[in-house]
């Protein structure tokens, strides 16, 4: 590099502001950056756990089948959720540790893994709600006595239906949208790798 | 595996050769004092933390620069999603450049804009121009980023002449 540019000259002049971090605060707070991690996985089960307490403890006092089946699969859902979102986030932890990649790499894989985890999300997250949402609202609309009549009931299901199912059209719009951007970005880090420096 | 020992003094040596570099890079990061000195921090901490899992890979510079690198993408990243409604960080460097005329210190004023024209790169731009400006080869440079020499060296070229602009249209104005 030649040394006679002025930029670099300006550039390495720059007066250093006074900026002290002891090993100590180092440890501690590489140690608060653990601890905040474990808060938040801890957080993510117990808003699982209430989810799966609640379903399982309707299904325990409600007697009818159905609806003991509906919580139970909302049940057997939130606990696939749960292992999905753990596996998910200890990926990310892993790839966000390899700070040691080159830039190109590192921000390839981080996006890579953000795609992946919002393009599938139908089957990971919303998919294993769905049978036990299905069987628990058509058990408490459609079978429970209710006292109201068959088309009241059909009603409250299809409505109940068409709720669910704008709920999960603009998850998925959203995702798609988010998705559409990643692609842009990973395209723009290829196209910089492959083009030879013109942009 | 490393000891812990081994960790500490792998950062310390590190934080000893390039803590300026690591200053110069958040200031060509980030316009706010208090967002910079926590991202300088950052950068810090992820360094002592990659030194747990030193590979040698590569050298200690190259090892160092990625690690801070990718530090202060991430940090651009997340800024960008979280401060959307805020000020951008470009426009935050607006202010500073503002501000800066009325600066009497010619050398500061010149590193303040060129600080903020650094913040206004794409990420890889912004990535090269500042390891250029350590001084680092293009070939260092590739290393660092993953992209070609030849990529590099094209790249410093086309930036050198935009930024050397820059400056003129400035200095006319």
């Amino acid at each position: 590099m030649p040394d006679h540019d002025p930029f670099l000259a300006i550039w390495t002049r720059q007066p250093a502001e006074p900026f002290t971090l002891t090993l100590a605060d180092i440890h501690a707070r590489a140690t608060r950056f653990q601890s905040r991690v474990r808060m938040r996985n801890i957080t993510e089960y117990v808003a699982a756990g209430l989810v799966i307490a609640m379903f399982a403890w309707l299904g325990w006092l409600i007697p009818d089948p159905v609806i003991k089946t509906g919580a139970g699969l909302i049940v057997a859902g939130a606990l696939y959720v749960c292992w999905k979102l753990h596996s998910l986030g200890r990926a990310a932890e892993v790839a966000a540790s390899d700070h040691a990649s080159s830039l190109a790499d590192f921000h390839r894989a981080e996006l890579m893994r953000q795609r992946a985890a919002l393009a599938t999300v139908w089957r990971w997250y919303l998919a294993p709600f769905l049978p036990g949402m299905l069987v628990f609202l058509g058990a408490v609309t459609l079978v429970a006595d209710t006292g109201l009549p068959l088309e009241a009931r059909l009603r409250t299901f299809v409505f109940g239906v068409g709720l669910m199912a704008a709920v999960f059209a603009a998850i998925g719009w959203l995702n798609a949208r988010s998705v559409k951007a990643l692609d842009a970005e990973i395209a723009e880090i290829d196209r910089v790798r492959t083009a030879g420096g013109e942009s | 595996m490393n000891t812990t020992s081994d960790q500490d003094q792998l950062y310390l040596q590190a934080a000893e050769a390039f803590g300026p570099a690591l200053q110069r890079l958040a200031r060509a990061t980030e316009a706010n004092d208090e967002r910079r000195r926590d991202l300088l921090q950052d950068m810090h901490v992820a360094l002592w933390r990659s030194f747990g899992r030193f590979d040698g890979r590569c050298s200690l510079k190259t090892w160092t620069y990625r690690v801070v690198h990718n530090t202060a993408a991430s940090h651009v990243d997340r800024e960008r999603r979280t401060h959307r409604d805020a000020i951008a960080i470009d426009g935050a460097g607006d202010l500073a450049d503002t501000h800066s005329l009325a600066r009497t210190i010619e050398e500061t004023d010149a590193a303040l804009r060129l600080n903020v024209w650094i913040r206004r790169l794409k990420p890889p731009d912004r990535q090269v121009m500042t390891l250029y400006l350590e001084d680092l080869s293009a070939a260092e440079i590739a290393e660092v980023t993953g992209l070609s020499s030849g990529a590099v060296a094209t790249r410093i070229s086309r930036l050198k002449a935009q930024l050397t602009k820059h400056f003129k249209e400035r200095t006319d104005a």
